[in-house]
């Protein structure tokens, strides 16, 4: 088996309310590297309002390990987006 | 000062607003300041609107792990940002930019936070500023004390640096080899299980006031440096033999004069006491250097009343020396610095592209260009 290959496989995919929320979530996960990149790599990519991510790693230990980070900051994204979006001109009260 | 800073001023209004994200270390704040048009100065100071921090608490003998800060900055960093901004009684249209800590830190609590920001900056459409912590914490204790020029101390949990301006860079001038001096204290505060709410550094503040002896510690000044490991490792097996059930005749737990046995204040007492000399001897070698007579102290450890007083000792031994410190509003981390020093370089023209958003645990005071100031 050549070291490089990505064997183990999973994507998965979070449904949005909108496009535009789908993308700012692909845009807010994409900049952080993957620290060994012979050992996994991840993509984020949009179709419609559905975030796609797509997971490609040496064993399924680190494919675990990564998607329990991007669940964990996929949540902070759903919420900014629940209580931020569209508030703008909203003055939240104390 | 003949830069211009006003390059970015929306029309219509004559002031701009900066939100700031910090969570690079145990605390998690979120402030909001506003900065007059025109030159900042003592007659054009900056007005902070909001400054809300949570601090994440660990039992007494433990010490904050990088993934457990991180669940704790995610848990409440929305709550936090809402709080900020409904202090203020701004909305998100009003805000010029929103600047978050970058770099250096711990890398799990850091990119929890970033997150946020960047979440935030597309959903209001609003420019992000990556700023340096350390430079944070000098350019809003300049802010606040007014001091023009200082030789900056600069004492944390994760850094402990001195630093001196010169030409558009914040130079390091000595600063420590091993661990940072918050770290040494709160490490010994572990030891000696001392509660970690609301510091461990203030508790241990507290119980050195009650020291009656001085134990002998190692000094460890080595040239304008200072290593601290040393004297956490000695103190420790004090504190070990101490609290050891079959206790070892270790005669430095004696005091030579009176015979008395070493209790815990004293130990406080003895490592405050060595650990602040050293600072304050580096100190005073850099004001000789770069021949300035204004120390400016920021970061956590600077909101320590023995540190401010035996600095001012020698501050006031030196010809029109005048020392500076904020109080812990401003010296332990917060998020208003983070807004201030982003809020000038947005002035520059510095902002950030999503894809440079990466926050990073090594990013030196000096790295940073300091385009705001040209004197």
């Amino acid at each position: 088996m050549a070291s490089t290959a990505l064997s183990y496989q999973l994507e998965i995919n979070v449904p949005f309310e909108s496009a535009k929320q789908a993308t700012i979530a692909c845009n807010t996960l994409s900049p952080d590297p993957i620290l060994k990149k012979d050992e996994l790599t991840v993509d984020y990519t949009t179709s419609g309002s559905n975030l796609i991510c797509l997971f490609q790693g040496v064993s399924d230990r680190v494919i675990r390990v990564a998607i329990s980070n991007v669940l964990d900051n996929l949540k902070t994204i759903v919420e900014c987006i629940d209580e931020f979006e569209g508030k703008e001109d909203h003055i939240f009260s104390k | 000062m003949t830069v211009d800073l006003d390059k970015r001023l929306r029309p219509g209004r004559d002031y701009y607003l900066a939100l700031g994200l910090e969570g690079s270390a145990n605390k998690l704040g979120v402030g909001i300041i506003r900065h007059g048009v025109g030159e900042p100065g003592p007659h054009n100071s900056a007005q902070v609107l909001s400054n809300v921090r949570d601090t994440y608490i660990t039992p007494p003998g433990e010490g904050f792990l990088p993934r457990d800060t991180a669940r704790h900055h995610r848990h409440w960093v929305v709550r936090i940002i809402k709080r900020a901004l409904a202090d203020a009684g701004v909305c998100g249209r009003d805000l010029d930019c929103i600047c978050f800590t970058q770099g250096p830190g711990m890398g799990a609590p850091l990119q929890s936070v970033v997150i946020a920001a960047r979440t935030l900056a597309q959903l209001w459409n609003l420019p992000l500023v990556g700023v340096n912590h350390c430079v944070g914490h000098i350019e809003m204790g300049r802010e606040i004390t007014g001091a023009q020029n200082p030789v900056v101390l600069y004492v944390s949990g994760g850094n402990t640096q001195i630093i001196a301006y010169s030409r558009q860079r914040y130079r390091i001038f000595g600063e420590t080899l091993d661990i940072a001096i918050g770290n040494c204290l709160d490490r010994f505060a572990r030891v000696l299980k001392i509660s970690n709410d609301p510091a461990p550094g203030y508790n241990i503040e507290q119980m050195a006031k009650k020291g009656r002896h001085l134990v002998e510690l190692p000094y460890t000044v080595k040239g304008m440096d200072i290593s601290m490991s040393g004297i956490l490792q000695y103190v420790d097996v004090l504190a070990k033999d101490m609290f050891s059930s079959t206790p070892k005749k270790n005669k430095n737990l004696v005091d030579q004069e009176s015979g008395e046995l070493i209790t815990p204040e004293d130990l406080c007492f003895s490592l405050q006491e060595s650990l602040y000399s050293m600072l304050v001897e580096i100190t005073e070698r850099a004001m000789a250097h770069v021949q300035s007579n204004q120390v400016l102290i920021v970061g956590g450890v600077g909101s320590n009343e023995r540190l401010q007083e035996m600095m001012e000792l020698m501050v006031n031994d030196r010809k029109n020396g005048s020392i500076h410190a904020t109080d812990e509003r401003f010296c332990i981390d917060n998020g208003i610095m983070i807004a201030h020093a982003g809020l000038l370089s947005y002035r520059m023209g510095q902002t950030k592209e999503l894809k440079d958003t990466v926050c990073t645990q090594r990013f030196r005071t000096d790295e940073v260009w300091v385009n705001w100031r040209d004197d």
